[in-house]
C-alpha cells in the first residue's frame, strides 16, 4: 500500500469514526429541523413588518438593493450560507480542539497520515449534515412560504455550492490553526462568523454595507458564493453569467489555501516546540 | 432577612465569576449587537424609501426603525437572563457538582433562583445601558422621554419571567439535554413575544401563546411609550393581561419547582449530570 493510498484509508476511518460519534447525540438532528426553519422564518416575518406586509414601495427599495423581489428567498439563502459557514467555521478548529481536549492530538499527530486527515476528515463528514440541513430549508421555503426553485436553476445553485467547497474548507483550515498556537479559539470563531454575517450580505442586501465595508467584503469567497446562489436561483441567472464570481472566488480559494498550509505549518512547529500539541 | 442577605451573596457571586471572563463580558455585549441589531438594522434599512422605513410605520405606526429593534433587544435580553443566568444557571452548578452541596445549606431553595436572578438583572440592565449607548452613538436610537411610563410594566414583566425561570429551572434540573432545550425555548420565547416582529404577524395558532406571556405585553407597552409605536390591543387590556400572566406564573412556577426539587429527592438525581 502507498502513502497516498494509506491516507484515504485513514481519511474515510476518521469520517466514519466522527459519523459514528454523531450518531450518539440524536438531539443534534432535532437542531438540523429547528434552525434551518425557524431561523430564516422569523427573519421572513420580520421582513413583513419592515415592508409593511409587502408594500410595494417598499419591496420596489429592497429590490433595488437586493436585486430580487424574492425575499423569502433571499432570507434562505442567506440563511443556507450562514449554516454552512458555521458548519465550516467550527468544523476543522472543532475537530483539532476536541481531540487537544480529549489529549489525543499530540498522539494522532505522531502517526504518520497526512495532517489533511486530522484537519478534513471531520468535516467532510459533517457534509450529509449540511447536505440535510439544505434539504430541510427548500422544503420549508416551499411549504411555508410557497418559494419552489426550478429544477435547472437548483441544479446550477449546487455546481456553485460545489465550486465554492475548497473556498470554505480553506477559510476554515485557516482558523482551526490557530487551534494549535491558542488552543480555546471559539470566542474568535464567533467573532469571525459575525464579521461573516455582517460583511458577505448573508441577511441582508451588501449594498447596505458603507463602500469600506463593501471593500472587505470583496475580499471574501462567501459573498460571490451567496449572491452566486441567489442570482442562479432567484434571477434566472445562468452559470456563464457568474463566471467573473465564480473565477474571483477561485482566485481567492488559492491565496487563502496557501496562506492556510504556511500558517499550519508554522504553527505545527511552534506547538511541537511549546508542547501545545498535549496541552489544553 | 437572612434570605435576602443569601440571594444577595448569590448574586454577587455570579457577578464575580462572570467578571473574572472578560472576554465572555465584553462578547455578552457585543454577540447581540454583531449577531442580531446590526444586521436586523440593515435588513430593516433596506426596505427603506427615501431615508424612512414607511412599511414598519405601516406596520406598527413608527418608522423609528433603531428604536423597534432595541426595544425587542431589551425584551430578548430579560428573556435571556431568564433562560440562561437563572434557570441554566442551576444547570450548570449541578454539572460542576456544586449543587448537592449548596442543596443542603439551611438556605431555602427558593433564594438559590431568586440570587441568580439578582445577579443576572444587574447584569441584564448594565448590558442595556451599554448597549443604548451604542445605539444612541451609531444608530441614532432616540426615544420619546414617556419612555419612564413603561417601567411598571418593565418589573412587572421582570416578576412574570422569574415566574418562568422557576419552571425552566425545573425542567433543566430533570432532563439530560438541557443546553439544547434552554437554546431552543429561549429563541421561541423571544420570537413570541414579539421582540423581533409584532405577534400578529405570526401565523394564527401561536398568537393565543404569543398572548399568554407577560413579555409580549412588556414589549409593545414599551414601544408604545418609547417610540410612539401603535399598540395590539387597547393599553389598559395589555396591562390587565401583564398583570394575570405574572400572577398566574409566578405561583406555577414556584409550585414547579417545589415538585422538581421533590422528585430529584426521591430519585436521588441531585448529584448526578
Amino acid at each position: 500500500m502507498n502513502r497516498l493510498e494509506a491516507d484515504a484509508r485513514a481519511f474515510a476511518a476518521s469520517a466514519v469514526k466522527e459519523l459514528r460519534i454523531t450518531r450518539r447525540y440524536p438531539a443534534m438532528y432535532l437542531g438540523m429541523i429547528f434552525w434551518p426553519v425557524l431561523l430564516p422564518a422569523v427573519w421572513v416575518l420580520m421582513a413583513q413588518a419592515y415592508s409593511g406586509a409587502n408594500d410595494a414601495r417598499a419591496v420596489a427599495a429592497f429590490a433595488a438593493r437586493a436585486g430580487t423581489t424574492e425575499i423569502a428567498g433571499f432570507v434562505f439563502v442567506g440563511y443556507a450560507m450562514y449554516m454552512w459557514l458555521s458548519t465550516i467555521l467550527w468544523g476543522p478548529g472543532t475537530a483539532l480542539r476536541r481531540e487537544q481536549t480529549q489529549g489525543s492530538l499530540a498522539a494522532v499527530f505522531l502517526t504518520p497520515t497526512s495532517r489533511l486527515v486530522p484537519l478534513f476528515a471531520p468535516p467532510v463528514a459533517a457534509l450529509p449534515n449540511i447536505l440535510a440541513t439544505f434539504g430541510v430549508m427548500g422544503i420549508a421555503m416551499w411549504l411555508l412560504f410557497g418559494v419552489v426553485p426550478a429544477p435547472d436553476a437548483a441544479l446550477r445553485a449546487m455546481v456553485i455550492t460545489v465550486i465554492g467547497l475548497p473556498a470554505m474548507y480553506a477559510i476554515g483550515a485557516l482558523f482551526a490553526a490557530g487551534v494549535l498556537r491558542f488552543g480555546e479559539i471559539g470566542p474568535v470563531v464567533q467573532i469571525v462568523r459575525g464579521t461573516f454575517v455582517l460583511a458577505c450580505g448573508i441577511t441582508f442586501p451588501v449594498a447596505m454595507l458603507p463602500a469600506w465595508a463593501q471593500v472587505g467584503a470583496a475580499l471574501l469567497p462567501p459573498t460571490y458564493i451567496v449572491a452566486d446562489i441567489r442570482a442562479v436561483l432567484l434571477r434566472g441567472f445562468g452559470l456563464a453569467d457568474v463566471r467573473g464570481d465564480v473565477l474571483i472566488t477561485l482566485v481567492l480559494t488559492a491565496v487563502i489555501a496557501v496562506l492556510a498550509v504556511f500558517l499550519f505549518r508554522a504553527l505545527e512547529a511552534s506547538a511541537r516546540n511549546t508542547g501545545m500539541l498535549s496541552r489544553f | 432577612m437572612q434570605e435576602l442577605r443569601a440571594a444577595i451573596a448569590i448574586g454577587k457571586k455570579d457577578l464575580t465569576i462572570l467578571s473574572r471572563y472578560r472576554i465572555a463580558v465584553v462578547a455578552q455585549i457585543f454577540t447581540p449587537l454583531y449577531q442580531g441589531v446590526i444586521p436586523a438594522f440593515l435588513f430593516g434599512a433596506s426596505f427603506a424609501v427615501g431615508g424612512r422605513v414607511l412599511g414598519l410605520e405601516s406596520s406598527v405606526g413608527t418608522d423609528n426603525l433603531a428604536g423597534f429593534i432595541f426595544l425587542g433587544g431589551v425584551i430578548s435580553g430579560l428573556v435571556a437572563t431568564s433562560f440562561w443566568a437563572i434557570a441554566m444557571g442551576l444547570r450548570n452548578e449541578m454539572d460542576q457538582g456544586t449543587l448537592e452541596a449548596t442543596w443542603l445549606t439551611p438556605t431555602r431553595h427558593d433564594t438559590l433562583v431568586i440570587g441568580r436572578a439578582l445577579g443576572g438583572l444587574v447584569w441584564f440592565f448594565l448590558s442595556q445601558v451599554v448597549l443604548f449607548a451604542i445605539g444612541m452613538a451609531v444608530f441614532g436610537l432616540r426615544f420619546r422621554i414617556e419612555i419612564v411610563y413603561a417601567l411598571p410594566a418593565l418589573i412587572v414583566a421582570i416578576v412574570g419571567m422569574v415566574g418562568v425561570a422557576y419552571i425552566l429551572a425545573a425542567i433543566v434540573l430533570l432532563i439530560r439535554e438541557a443546553n439544547f432545550f434552554i437554546d431552543c425555548t429561549n429563541f421561541l420565547f423571544s420570537t413570541a413575544s414579539g421582540a423581533a416582529f409584532p405577534v400578529t404577524l405570526l401565523p394564527g395558532v401561536f398568537v393565543p401563546i404569543a398572548f399568554a406571556l407577560p413579555t409580549t405585553y412588556a414589549v409593545d407597552l414599551l414601544r408604545q411609550q418609547a417610540i410612539g409605536a401603535r399598540p395590539i390591543v387597547d393599553p389598559a387590556a395589555e396591562y390587565v393581561g401583564l398583570l394575570v400572566t405574572t400572577a398566574l406564573l409566578f405561583p406555577i412556577g414556584r409550585w414547579a419547582f417545589a415538585r422538581a426539587e421533590r422528585t430529584m429527592r426521591r430519585r436521588g438525581t441531585l448529584a448526578q449530570y
